[in-house]
């Protein structure tokens, strides 16, 4: 179970990657030695520094992910402006559109 | 003050502009060129007040600054000290009787150093950053945060 494996391409040794990992903590662990030691919990010292301005609640940073493509929207915005009016939620105004449209189309149809 | 034991902790200062002229903060900047460089015994300025031992203040604190100087000096970890550089932190300087002052620095935080001056020469500034290493030490040994 904890020997080595040898195959065509390669040595696999669980122990030699637990002597890794221990090594990894290690290193983390005296870092973490070295840092400042003074800080009290719970005050602001642990608090984000942001250029002295008060943390801001989670909810009111969140970037959305409309915020990728504003610029594709700012450019479109006469568009947008005519077509957000039209989204009503409401069924009814859809299917009057569409049948709207049906009726248009026949026309347009019939006509030509 | 023993030299050894002051390099065992170089100050680390912050530096924080409460509404000054800009007149102190050129010859901060000026402190720090290669004339003086101080950077060679270890004293720099750092980007984040948890990271400082030194708040190194200028301006006479604008009614905007106040509450964000509360937050700063209240951010840094103890043992911690308070610079004012210029006669604006000191007593408003030529601002002292604007409508828009909420200080001087002591009546919004404890301040341990001062540099006079309009603005303060860098040999005065590095005076006061000494008198601040012996203040540090004289915490530090007395095991005050």
């Amino acid at each position: 179970m904890i020997g080595t494996l040898t195959t065509g391409f390669g040595v696999w040794n669980p122990l030699v990657w637990l002597c890794v990992i221990a090594v990894a903590l290690l290193f983390s662990w005296i870092i973490w030695r070295c840092g400042e030691s003074d800080y009290d919990e719970d005050t602001e010292q642990t608090a984000s520094y942001l250029s002295g301005n008060a943390e801001p609640a989670k909810g009111a940073v969140h970037v959305r992910a409309g915020n990728m493509y504003w610029g594709f929207t700012a450019a479109l915005k006469s568009y947008y402006d005519k077509l957000i009016p039209l989204h009503s939620g409401i069924v009814n105004d859809y299917v009057s559109w569409f049948l709207i449209g049906v009726v248009v189309l026949f026309v347009a149809v019939i006509l030509l | 003050m023993k030299m050894t034991t002051s390099l065992n902790r170089s100050l680390w200062v912050f530096h924080f502009n409460s509404g000054s002229c800009n007149g102190c903060d050129i010859e901060i900047v000026a402190t720090l060129t290669p004339r003086y460089d101080p950077e060679r015994f270890g004293v720099k300025l750092v980007g984040s007040p948890r990271h400082a031992d030194v708040l190194l203040v200028t301006g006479p604190v604008t009614n905007q600054m106040a509450d964000r100087l509360r937050l700063v000096y209240a951010q840094m970890p103890g043992p911690k000290l308070v610079m004012v550089v210029g006669t604006c932190g000191q007593s408003g300087g030529v601002f002292s009787t604007s409508y828009n002052l909420a200080g001087p620095i002591d009546q919004i935080i404890p301040v341990d150093v001062y540099v006079p001056g309009c603005a303060p020469r860098p040999e005065a500034i590095i005076q006061g950053v000494v008198t601040a290493i012996a203040k540090l030490e004289r915490l530090q040994g007395d095991g005050e945060a």
